[in-house]
């Protein structure tokens, strides 16, 4: 296929009008739900109750039902917890820094990351709360002055953690809910029952599209984003710090806050990719969700995947190049030890496995992509995994040595956090639009003025 | 002027983004102040039609943002330096490096947060579900795929029919005046949602009260009210034989536990001498495990003074001529062997801390029996006239 | 292929510039050449360096050109050339290596034999760090990059002629090889330059360090040759405050960047406290090294963050040609704070060589570009997305 460079690929296909767009948008929401809709919130609603019967174990028996024991006393409460925060942050790359870097295309996807976002923060920021085994108790966990006379410990990582995931998961929530007043507007304006319009009036606080409103909000949004695309950096290195500042071999290296970052954007994309497959189909959103949008995110995966590899290739090197023979023995271990299955499953899925997407036919090929996201989504999960596990497995000591495995407990927890998720993500996708209606409208072919925006005349 | 009272302003809806973008331009050179434009998405290009000044958001962001910054350095080096000091890790106080990622989070979290409300509260006066253009025809088009302009009657320069003509003429294709509603309700006041408020109290107020009064006091929320542990000296489920304490196990020995040789003899052995120098550091370690063990029966100062006396076959006096005869083995044989009704103490402590004792026993016996010339000594050594 | 709408017409550069390139050139040469037999050890590290500096522009600038190929970005088209120019010493870079591998003895450490056979770590490090392999690798990466700078060139002056929408689809692709290879390639060349003056120490993040710091100076050179090419009437007219804006807000994005990852690498070391880490952020924090330290954390990140947070600052050209001079000093400050702490390590030491060699290299790169300008058209006159950068708009 032949590109023209001297124009710009259209970010809405088949010549949609704003009226169309305004409908194709808010159908699902209008619509009631089908039986196929019904049948995956009940599989999701499943695993999230079998994730709650897990938790609830948890919580009466202690945190001796999961499998962590000396010396890996972090596991899959750990993994979880960085595996969804990464899920995030694509939602915030997305929506902040293709913003910053005017990537028109990003108003398809935006949304519908930005919500993933929200949901996959809310799942990550179960696992550390869990993870203390008496949860009624986190509060502790904010600086407040108490009856104890104590403050929290702001040289810890931990408590940076705390402080970067309420941010993120705030500003995000802002960020999107500033995103959707305008179109609780145009759904205000659009009902006819009367408990949805109250409902949207609520929302939307009396949103008139006012161009004198635009103007603020348009400036609003753009600080927004840009305060989010540094917030997004941080909360990924803050948890890499939770490693890093460690003097554990194989933890400690200062790569670890920009390789965290790669990796968390790397396996957001993935799930966006995952999720937007089945919902631009589902929908009938096909010229709203393009091909070409799922083209460019498959070459994000590429990009990101890549930085991750070098990053793989690096901590090897160094570890071998410094001399320093614990950091070389771990490293070993992790490629021949007893977990060198979790190894080579990462890299094969993180960093083999997308190098199919050079090729622009498994690119734009809906079938391939998905399992290559899937295969993504695995990889990056034994990511965390590796680190964490095969790290804290052979202590200094080999007296200290063990292993580490997962109980039904652990298994059940990590399926519920998937359930907990989608059946977010399909609540949201009934109840709210998944596409920027305002955003849409702006990027629609015609509907920008033809010579808008001459600064030199 | 204005001549209608109840009169909101004119509004006009027009067909294409380029069609509203000369219509703005017009109106504002017409000399408008009072005048709106709204659109279903942000039209490029716009601001300058309209003759907007540039946003003025970014200053709030500024000033929140960096107060936040300020806020957590000034809290950081309260709390960690000067409330509530300790050292962590080696690092300084006042670590800077390690308040690095808190100072960011918080400079965004406020400068985020003063954005988002800055703009709704201060720049769009929200919420306002009751602003005229509400429930109109022209805002459910400007809401869906038209573009609209609205002059409202607040402008000096407004008169109805001089308005309607210009907007004629400017091409707009539905022209409406829009009226202010007639009298101003407060939804608040309404009777279901004053129940409801009520209603929302008491089931918070009530579930706060259930949760922090009795929830938290049942398992496992109990505040660790119930717990499994070993208890001294008292009967344990955990172990086969019920013993909560342990004993060694059989053929080991414990550091610091060697075994006494002498063990059981009544003819003490004056072979055994004290490795231990009388410096301050023994005797204040010697002090410190001859009130834990010793001052209980013998009293603080050894005179046999305690709390017991009276009680029980009243435990001696260290201070008698006899005590300050013995030899130091002679004491650690005592110690270890206990003397009469004095139990063996062989497995509270250890021979460095027995030996420690003795030096400690043995300065209390000198100050009891201190004479004259001792504070002739004391003086030459201090340098001072004690009378 | 001209085009009209561009207002571009070609014209030479004042005859005074290539006057200026080449007395400071001369300048450097002569006064280094004798600072060399004055001073080697000394004079070796001060050009090592002035070459980083040119190795960073040059690699970096060309990252920018392969950047705006792989993203399909159309804003910077206009001013591309620029960054091609700036690019073009990398063919030379291997000529201008040559005084240092034949000095490599007073600059590294882990070539003394005699030194290496006492230390258990060199010696484990020996299979990388040896004079043959290193020269093996200078050759190779130099060369790779000459290669690419050749080709992306090549194709981009072919278009200026022939227009051909083919010519960008090759670069593309050649882009698309050419960044994952420069990952490497950057990374290798930080570490052996620059990490390995101190062998023992050793960061994963060094090469993203480097990275950073290129790519923040190579755009700051670029947004002052635009800048003032601009004002001299030699590029298109119909580059505006929108285009200033980006460049404006890519230093922007660049400074915070380079702070965040000079942070992590600081913080993490600082944090653990690994004395076979720490040691090297210790060297720089004795002996006069910490005012350098703090100069360069107020300089490098504190004051350009400042400096070009609001609008005005990134579109006001004065105010753009002053912070672009500043980061390329500033960068110029970061090399010199990463390689002289490795000669003087109880102190810094003064001389007047450190001046020398900036002078020189700087004259280098204006007659390099003064070549250039000379030979090609100073902005891409046939490049498909020539006319979507001119009507680049922000709103």
């Amino acid at each position: 296929m032949e590109v023209d460079y001297s124009t710009e690929a259209a970010v809405v296909e088949g010549n949609l009008r704003l009226a169309e767009i305004d409908r194709i948008i808010s159908r699902p929401i209008e619509e009631r739900p089908g039986k196929k809709y019904l049948l995956a919130l009940s599989i999701s609603s499943s695993f999230l109750l079998i994730g709650a019967i897990c938790v609830g174990l948890t919580f009466f028996y202690g945190v001796g039902m999961w499998g962590n024991n000396q010396p890996v006393g972090w596991a899959f409460g750990i993994v979880n917890f960085v595996f969804w925060i990464g899920i995030g942050h694509a939602g915030t790359l997305i929506s902040a820094i293709l913003f910053l870097l005017r990537q028109k295309w990003r108003t398809g996807v935006a949304r519908f990351a930005e919500a993933m976002t929200i949901f996959a923060v809310m799942t990550a920021g179960l696992f550390p709360i869990i993870h203390t085994g008496r949860p009624w108790l986190a509060g502790y966990l904010t600086p407040y002055p108490n009856q104890h006379g104590l403050w929290v410990n702001l040289n810890s990582p931990l408590v940076w953690d705390v402080f970067a995931v309420s941010t993120y998961f705030t500003i995000s929530l802002l960020f999107w809910y500033i995103g959707l007043v305008p179109d609780f507007a145009s759904l205000r304006d659009k009902t006819i029952s009367k408990v949805k319009k109250t409902i949207y009036s609520v929302f939307s606080l009396g949103w008139r599209h006012s161009n004198r409103h635009w103007q603020h909000y348009e400036k609003a949004y753009m600080i927004l984003a840009g305060l989010s695309t540094p917030l997004v950096l941080s909360v990924h290195s803050i948890v890499s710090f939770d490693f890093a500042t460690s003097i554990l071999p194989g933890w400690h290296t200062t790569i670890f806050p920009p390789y965290f970052v790669a990796g968390a954007i790397f396996s957001g994309f993935a799930m966006v990719v995952t999720v937007l497959v089945f919902v631009r189909k589902v929908f009938d959103m096909e010229n709203i969700i393009t091909l070409n949008h799922l083209e460019r995110m498959n070459k994000i995966i590429l990009a990101t995947g890549m930085m991750v590899g070098y990053a793989y290739g690096m901590e090897f090197f160094i570890a071998w190049y410094s001399g320093v023979q614990y950091e070389q023995f771990v490293f070993i271990n992790r490629a021949f030890g007893p977990y060198a299955w979790a190894y080579w499953t990462m890299v094969s899925c993180n960093v083999i496995f997308p190098q199919l997407f050079w090729f622009r036919k498994i690119r734009r090929s809906v079938p391939a992509m998905f399992i290559i996201v899937i295969l993504v989504n695995v990889g990056m999960w034994f990511e965390r995994f590796v680190i964490i596990v095969s790290s804290l497995h052979r202590d200094f000591l080999p007296s200290s040595w063990g292993m580490f495995v997962p109980t039904l407990v652990d298994l059940g927890i990590l399926l519920g956090s998937f359930g907990l998720f989608f059946t977010l993500v399909l609540l949201f996708a009934k109840t709210l639009p998944v596409v920027s209606i305002s955003e849409i409208k702006a990027v629609a072919p015609g509907s920008q003025p033809s010579h808008a925006g001459n600064h030199n005349e | 002027m204005n001549e209608n009272k109840n009169l909101y302003g004119v509004t006009a809806l027009f067909d294409s983004a380029n069609e509203i973008i000369h219509a703005a331009k017009e109106v504002e050179k017409a000399g408008y102040k009072n005048f709106d434009v709204n659109t279903p998405y942000p039209v490029h290009g716009m601001d300058r039609a309209m003759g907007l000044k540039r946003s003025t958001v970014g200053f709030f962001t500024l000033f929140f943002g960096f107060s936040g910054t300020a806020f957590i350095l000034l809290f950081a080096y309260w709390t960690m330096s000067v409330n509530y000091p300790m050292v962590i890790g080696g690092k300084p106080f006042f670590a800077l490096p390690s308040f690095i990622p808190v100072t960011f989070e918080t400079t965004v979290l406020l400068g985020g947060i003063a954005t988002v409300v800055g703009i709704l509260a201060v720049f769009f006066n929200l919420p306002s579900n009751n602003h005229p253009l509400h429930d109109t025809d022209y805002m459910c088009s400007v809401s869906n795929d038209k573009y609209g302009i609205v002059i409202e009657a607040e402008d000096p320069k407004f008169n109805e029919n001089e308005v309607t003509e210009l907007l004629k003429r400017l091409g707009a294709k539905k022209i409406h005046t829009v009226m202010n509603p007639g009298k101003e309700s407060f939804p608040i006041f309404e009777g279901r949602f004053v129940v409801f408020l009520i209603l929302v109290v008491l089931v918070v107020c009530g579930g706060t009260y259930f949760t922090l009064n009795k929830v938290l006091y049942l398992e496992p929320f109990d505040w660790m009210l119930e717990q499994d542990k070993l208890i001294p000296q008292e009967k344990s489920t955990i172990f086969t034989d019920n013993k909560g304490m342990r004993t060694t196990i059989e053929g080991t020995v414990a550091r610091g536990y060697l075994p006494y040789p002498f063990k059981g003899q009544t003819i003490p052995t004056e072979t055994l001498a004290n490795p231990l120098l009388p410096t301050k550091k023994v005797l204040e370690f010697g002090k410190g495990k001859f009130l834990t063990f010793c001052s209980p029966c013998h009293g603080n100062y050894a005179d046999g003074d305690s709390r017991l006396h009276g009680q029980f076959p009243n435990p001696p006096t260290l201070h008698s001529a006899r005590a300050r005869e013995f030899g130091d083995g002679m004491i650690y044989h005592i110690i270890v062997n206990g003397q009469n009704t004095m139990p063996s103490y062989e497995t509270q402590t250890t021979s460095e801390e027995r030996w420690a004792i003795i030096n400690y026993i043995r300065a209390l016996q000198r100050a009891k029996n201190a004479k004259p010339t001792d504070l002739q000594e004391v003086q030459k050594e201090l340098g001072v006239n004690v009378k | 292929m001209l085009n009209k709408e561009s207002g571009y017409v070609k014209k030479e550069l004042p005859g005074n510039i290539a006057k200026i390139g080449t007395v400071f050139f001369a300048v450097g040469l002569i006064l280094g050449t004798a600072g060399y037999f004055i001073e080697p050890v000394r004079a070796s590290f001060s050009y090592l360096v002035a070459f980083m500096f040119l190795v960073s522009v040059g690699i970096g600038s060309l990252f920018l050109v392969a950047l705006e190929y792989l993203a399909g970005a159309d804003w910077s088209t206009p001013f591309r050339r620029v960054s091609e120019f700036l690019s073009s010493s990398i063919p030379l870079l291997i000529i201008f290596a040559l005084p240092l591998i034949f000095n490599m003895n007073s600059l590294f450490h882990w070539t003394h034999t005699e030194a290496v056979a006492e230390d258990a770590v060199l010696q484990g490090k020996a299979p990388y760090l040896n004079s043959s392999f290193f020269i093996i690798r200078v050759v190779v990466i130099f060369g790779l990059w000459s290669l690419f700078y050749y080709l992306l060139s090549k194709n981009s002056r072919g278009q200026d002629s022939t227009g051909d929408q083919r010519l960008t689809k090759r670069n593309i692709v050649l882009s698309g090889i050419f960044i994952p290879l420069f990952a490497i390639t950057a990374t290798v060349t930080s570490v052996d330059w620059l990490m390995s003056l101190e062998p023992h120490w050793f960061s994963t993040i060094f090469g993203v360090y480097f990275f950073s710091g290129s790519v923040w100076a190579s755009l700051a050179a670029l947004t002052l040759i635009v800048v003032l090419l601009k004002e001299k009437g030699y590029l298109s007219q119909r580059i505006n405050n929108d285009h200033y804006y980006s460049l404006g807000t890519l230093m922007f994005a660049f400074t915070c960047f380079w702070g965040y990852i000079a942070f992590s690498q600081y913080m993490l070391i600082w944090y653990a406290d690994l004395p076979e880490e720490s040691f090297w952020f210790l060297q720089r924090w004795t002996g006069g090294w910490e005012y350098f330290s703090i100069v360069l954390i107020l300089a490098h990140f504190i004051i350009p963050f400042g400096a070009l947070l609001s609008y005005p600052a990134k579109t006001n050209p004065r105010r753009l040609k002053f912070i672009s001079v500043w980061i390329l000093c500033t960068h110029y400050l970061d090399l010199y704070w990463l390689t002289m702490p490795n000669l003087n390590v109880s102190g810094f030491v003064f001389s007047w060589l450190d001046f020398v060699f900036p002078i020189g290299i700087l004259g280098l790169i204006i007659l390099i570009f003064n070549i250039n300008a000379k030979k090609y058209n100073l902005i891409p006159v046939g490049d498909p997305k020539l006319q979507r950068g001119l009507d680049f708009t922000l709103h």
